[in-house]
């Protein structure tokens, strides 16, 4: 579905999905400033970032990256996961 | 609290020593004791241990409808669940998401027991002087059943990740020294309901090892559909209907138990340590010793459990006619009540037939492993109270033993024998005394 590859996920959903997958929150003001702060700053662990995976996985139908399950920050997530999302990989 | 200077052993640092030296070390010396001093309770009959003793004590029972969710048309229909119990109040977002309803139970149970004994961050001198064990017996039934419902209504993608560590027994014990930063010796035991009682005994060995503070209990949540098909199995399950006859052990009327849900989560120091800091000591961990008899081989529990009770008893250095109360194992079922009344005599001889004998179990239904260590909450407040509790729905014991039925009993317990059974075959029994032995520093 071509529009859904032209979507970019947003700071404020994945303050959403942090919330509702791990139940993290982190608020969206808070996770922009904070965006090169690592995931376990937030206290995200490693499998809270695999489901955030599978859930956009879900969403978008397709596959990300391995790496975007091992990444750092929410900077480097966000920037690995719509540059995915806008080439449809 | 502000924790007072400790004056402590360069040994007791690490807290790592293996229990094998943790035991001889014990025999040798006998200088470090296991002592309770907060008591977290999560009970059918209401939350925190206040509010379970005032039950307790009135012989009120909580045993009721099974009304959760997807439950109505199985077969078990009487069990004690906890009502009334909100895990968001006390459990914060991530471990709610991350974790099944025990371990919200365990969690909650820790804090409980934390306060109780006015443990605060303060008095953590390193992470590594806490340790946790906890006893499990059923796990995440309920967060396994929806991931699996996820896996084959769905598909694979549908399955979160967190049903990796959220099922399994390991669970609370895991959650609890995450989310407190305890990471001194953690353990879990699944053995049986009985478990429950050896949960305690590791501590007590941890304690003993060089550890300050421990931990310990169990929580179940066995009320879930999955859950509840899993134990129809059990030939021991009661089926009755009424909750007022549905277990009632030690009668002609015994017709088997009736499961329960929640526990207790105690906290377990290092006497001198506790005494340091402040604490009061609220009862000392004397003595335990556990046996094997196979499943459902009631008759020969009788003489699993004797062995176990002479265990327990040597090693608190207890005569038989020291023990005050008992708190029993009441199965529920015939062959079962037999062999543990026959135990009782073979084990204390003419002083089973004095021994006040309770089973305040009849009133919550049994929380498997965490059934012995509810039990444990209760026989210190019962000591502590200088109350023995009833037996709630028991009437006309068919047994040579003195049940306390009806009415509480004013007495004043110094001793209490705690015993437990397993349904696969465990047997444990454990000494608990009243108060700690070193004098009061104020």
């Amino acid at each position: 579905m071509t529009d859904q590859l032209d979507y970019q996920v947003t700071v404020e959903e994945l303050s959403a999905l942090m919330k509702r997958t791990a139940g993290v929150h982190v608020d969206p003001v808070t996770l922009r400033q904070q965006a090169d702060d690592g995931f376990d700053t937030f206290g995200l662990d490693s499998l809270g970032l695999l489901g955030i995976v599978a859930e956009l996985e879900k969403r978008y139908g397709l596959g990300l990256p391995e790496q975007a399950e091992r990444c750092k920050t929410p900077a480097d997530f966000l920037a690995l996961v719509n540059g995915a999302l806008k080439t449809g990989v | 609290m502000s924790g007072p200077q400790r004056a402590r052993r360069p040994a007791q640092d690490a807290g790592e020593r293996p229990a094998q030296d943790a035991r001889r070390s014990q025999a040798r010396d006998g200088d470090r004791r296991a002592v309770v001093t907060g008591l977290g309770v999560v009970s059918p009959h209401g939350l925190g241990a206040e509010a379970h003793w005032k039950a307790v004590a009135d012989g009120a029972s909580s045993l009721g409808p099974v009304t959760r969710e997807g439950c109505e048309h199985l077969p078990l229909k009487v069990a004690g669940e906890v009502r009334g119990f909100d895990a968001a109040e006390t459990v914060e977002g991530r471990y709610l998401v991350q974790t099944d309803r025990f371990t919200h139970f365990a969690l909650t149970a820790t804090e409980m027991a934390l306060e109780d004994a006015r443990f605060g961050r303060a008095d953590v001198e390193s992470p590594y002087s806490v340790g946790v064990v906890t006893a499990a017996g059923s796990g995440g039934g309920e967060f396994g059943q929806r991931e699996l419902q996820n896996l084959w209504g769905q598909g694979s993608r549908y399955v979160g990740p967190y049903q990796s560590i959220a099922w399994f027994y390991a669970a609370s014990t895991g959650q609890i020294s995450i989310r407190n930063d305890f990471k001194g010796p953690c353990g879990v035991v699944a053995a049986d309901e009985a478990g429950g009682l050896d949960a305690l005994a590791h501590a007590a060995l941890a304690v003993r090892g060089g550890t300050d503070t421990v931990v310990c209990g169990a929580t179940e949540a066995p009320l879930a559909p999955y859950s509840i098909v899993c134990q129809l199995g059990y030939p021991e399950l009661s089926g009755a209907g009424e909750p007022d006859r549905a277990y009632r052990p030690f009668t002609e009327a015994a017709c088997g138990f009736a499961p329960a849900e929640g526990g207790a989560v105690l906290l377990v120091e290092e006497e001198r340590a506790a005494l340091e800091r402040g604490a009061d000591v609220r009862a000392t961990i004397a003595g335990h010793a556990a046996t094997f008899t196979g499943p459902s081989h009631w008759a020969e529990s009788r003489e699993g459990l004797a062995r176990a009770i002479r265990g327990a008893l040597a090693e608190a250095g207890c005569r038989p006619e020291e023990v005050d109360v008992v708190f029993a194992d009441a199965l529920g079922v015939p062959e079962a009540d037999r062999a543990e009344a026959l135990a009782l005599a073979d084990a204390f001889g003419p002083h089973a037939r004095r021994v006040p004998v309770t089973a305040p179990k009849t009133g919550t239904g049994r929380a498997y492993c965490a059934a012995p260590v509810l039990d444990v909450a209760t026989a210190v407040l019962a000591m502590e109270h200088g109350l023995i509790p009833p037996t709630p729905h028991v009437f006309d014991v068919c047994h040579d033993l003195d049940l306390v039925t009806g009415r509480a009993r004013p007495a004043e317990p110094r001793t209490a024998l705690i015993l437990g059974r397993g349904l696969m075959g465990s047997n444990a029994a454990l000494v608990l005394r009243l108060g700690g032995t070193a004098p009061r520093t104020a």
